[in-house]
């Protein structure tokens, strides 16, 4: 029992063993020419003979304690190569291999003994297969960018906001000493001030717009502020900016009295900002259409120019606390734009022409560059307060400010060409308009005849309106008439 | 019309509320950034179910949406754009959770 117990467990042993040995082959020629005999390296050389059998090796079992191994079949197989051999010509007995047999093997025996050769290469596991977080840097470097936009927000956020802190608190004694009502915007739901006392903060539109309005003042209706701080909460503004440099504005729109303006168009500014003006803004297109002149016979540097409708309107507006203020705040103007016949920019609409003029209103508008080209810290805020000065100087000098007699004509003769030229234009448009409500009238009094149930009353109705359109036919007719005498 | 004092130059019987300008000026005035980032951020959010760089761009859009949008803005458009985005980044890497390969 014992010797059966041995044999079989080295049966499983060495059946293993082979196995093992076995897998690595695909395929049985290659189970054939592996032989771990002491023959195996001589395998090439001795093909044709006895090695090129596959070989069966029997454990067997004579007694207890040897055992011994029978190499079976291998006669037999000997002369099956032998005839095999004899068979095939002469001249292959020396070749390893017959080619018949081997058609399309060519290019195998060189591989394989060329890949025996070869050093073995280890190729890297492609990323996506790999399980370490080194795989995902370009995520880490998105969360990374979206930490540093978040970041960014919040620094450019709190920067405006004491900016326009900064402002108000410098400009706040001056402002409440002139207006009555300073007070944040937006206004409530229904429509009313929330507060209607001065508070001590300013209203934000946005994160980079802040609004103030001022009211109660003699000479104007009120003035609205308007802090239009660069985008530093975003930051791609913020890399836009590193390639081309822009300044903080302060928006100033003073409406005046009607009462309280005389009727003229008058602009002073750089260069750039009045040819911008003039192309966009209706008021300065109409009546200024002269390019801008230079400001040097008035004393003004060369960086600002000045756009008037009238010779006599620069004469009287530049005086001299004017022009020295002009002069010495330079830098920090970009438009200074005074106008009755204001109403905002170039309106394009769709059918072309708008059918009535825009409406109009006296306004005093200011345009102010901050100072330090986008790099502005708060007391740089305290530049801006004599050009507060300067626009409550200018409210008092608009209402002081009167044309004489002739330029009160020349004045009114714009205005009346302007309006003419713009019915000219619509003149079209509005006999279309005017066709199409007539139209619209006679389809609705038909539609109400129809409607009536009872017949009576349609018959008068019907009568009513032949009655109506007879007389119209018969006034035109008299118009005509007219006409024609006249010519006669 | 009494006036306290001759230099004063306040008066509070003219005190005017502000009326904003008629909205129909306003659009042409106003920024659109928000609104175009808006909509990039839905368009990249649908195309980051495919690709991912396109999730991550949207999450970007509905960012620079947020930071350039008026105080006036609906916050509910704001919020479901980031849902959008957000959620377009989780269900592509849900899907796929390898590592994102660069579009170039």
């Amino acid at each position: 029992m014992k010797a059966f117990h041995t044999f079989c467990v080295v049966l499983l042993v060495f059946g293993s063993v082979s196995e093992a040995k076995f897998d690595d082959f695909e395929d049985e020629e290659d189970i054939v020419e592996y032989d771990d005999n002491d023959f195996a390296e001589f395998e090439d050389v001795m093909e044709d003979s006895v090695t090129e059998s596959p070989q069966r090796v029997i454990i067997t079992e004579d007694d207890e304690d040897e055992t011994t191994v029978e190499l079976e079949g291998q006669d037999e197989n000997q002369e099956g190569d032998f005839e095999d051999a004899d068979t095939q010509e002469g001249d292959t007995e020396s070749e390893p291999y017959d080619d018949e047999e081997f058609e399309g093997y060519e290019d195998k025996p060189d591989t394989s003994s060329s890949k025996n050769k070869d050093p073995i290469t280890i190729v890297d596991v492609p990323a996506h297969l790999q399980n370490s977080w080194e795989s995902y840097y370009l995520e880490i470097l998105m969360v990374t960018g979206l930490l540093a936009y978040i970041m960014n927000y919040i620094i450019g956020k709190n920067k405006n906001s004491r900016l326009a802190q900064a402002w108000f608190n410098t400009h706040r004694e001056l402002l409440e000493s002139n207006f009555t009502l300073v007070v944040v915007l937006p206004l409530g739901d229904d429509g009313t001030n929330k507060e209607a006392t001065s508070t001590g903060k300013l209203n934000q539109e946005n994160e980079h717009i802040y609004n103030l309005w001022c009211s109660g003042r003699v000479c104007c209706e009120g003035m609205l502020i308007q802090l239009r701080f660069l985008k530093r909460q975003d930051l791609l503004n913020v890399l836009a900016r590193m390639m081309r440099p822009v300044s903080d504005q302060v928006q100033i729109k003073v409406t005046m009295n009607d009462e309280d303006m005389d009727t003229y168009v008058f602009a002073v500014g750089t260069r750039k900002a009045l040819v911008r003006l003039q192309k966009e803004m209706q008021d300065l297109s109409e009546f200024c259409s002269d390019k801008p002149k230079s400001g040097a016979k008035y004393g003004l540097p060369d960086s600002l120019a000045i756009l008037s409708e009238m010779g006599e309107v620069t004469d009287g507006m530049m005086d001299t606390k004017m022009v020295h203020f002009l002069t010495h705040y330079a830098d920090k103007i970009e438009s200074v734009h005074f106008s009755d016949q204001f109403s905002g920019p170039k309106i394009m609409q769709e059918e072309g022409q708008p059918l009535k003029l825009p409406d109009t209103k006296r306004t005093l508008l200011f345009t102010f560059n901050v100072p330090g080209s986008g790099n502005t810290y708060p007391k740089d805020m305290e530049a801006l307060l004599p050009l507060m000065n300067m626009v409550i100087y200018s409210i008092d000098k608009a209402k002081k400010f009167r044309l004489n007699r002739e330029g009160k004509q020349k004045a009114d003769k714009n205005r009346a060409r302007v309006e003419e030229n713009f019915l000219k234009l619509t003149h079209v448009q509005r006999q279309e308009a005017a066709q199409s409500r007539r139209e619209e009238k006679k389809r609705a009094e038909k539609e109400r005849i129809m409607n009536e149930e009872d017949p009576e009353k349609q018959r008068r109705l019907e009568e009513a309106a032949l009655r109506r359109e007879q007389k119209k036919l018969e006034k035109k007719q008299m118009k005509m008439k007219q006409i024609k005498v006249k010519a006669m | 019309m009494s006036t306290n004092n001759m230099s004063d130059p306040r008066r509070p019987n003219k005190v005017l509320r502000y009326k904003p300008p008629p909205s129909e000026c306003n659009p042409a005035l106003d920024d659109p950034t928000p609104d175009y980032m808006n909509l990039l951020g839905m368009i990249f959010s649908m195309c980051g179910l495919m690709l991912k760089w396109c999730a991550w761009v949207a999450v970007y859009c509905s960012f620079i949406s947020f930071a350039n949008s008026r105080s006036s803005e609906d916050t509910k458009q704001m919020m479901s754009s980031f849902m959008l985005s957000i959620s377009a980044v989780v269900m592509s890497y849900l899907q796929n959770p390898q590592p994102m390969t660069p579009p170039w």
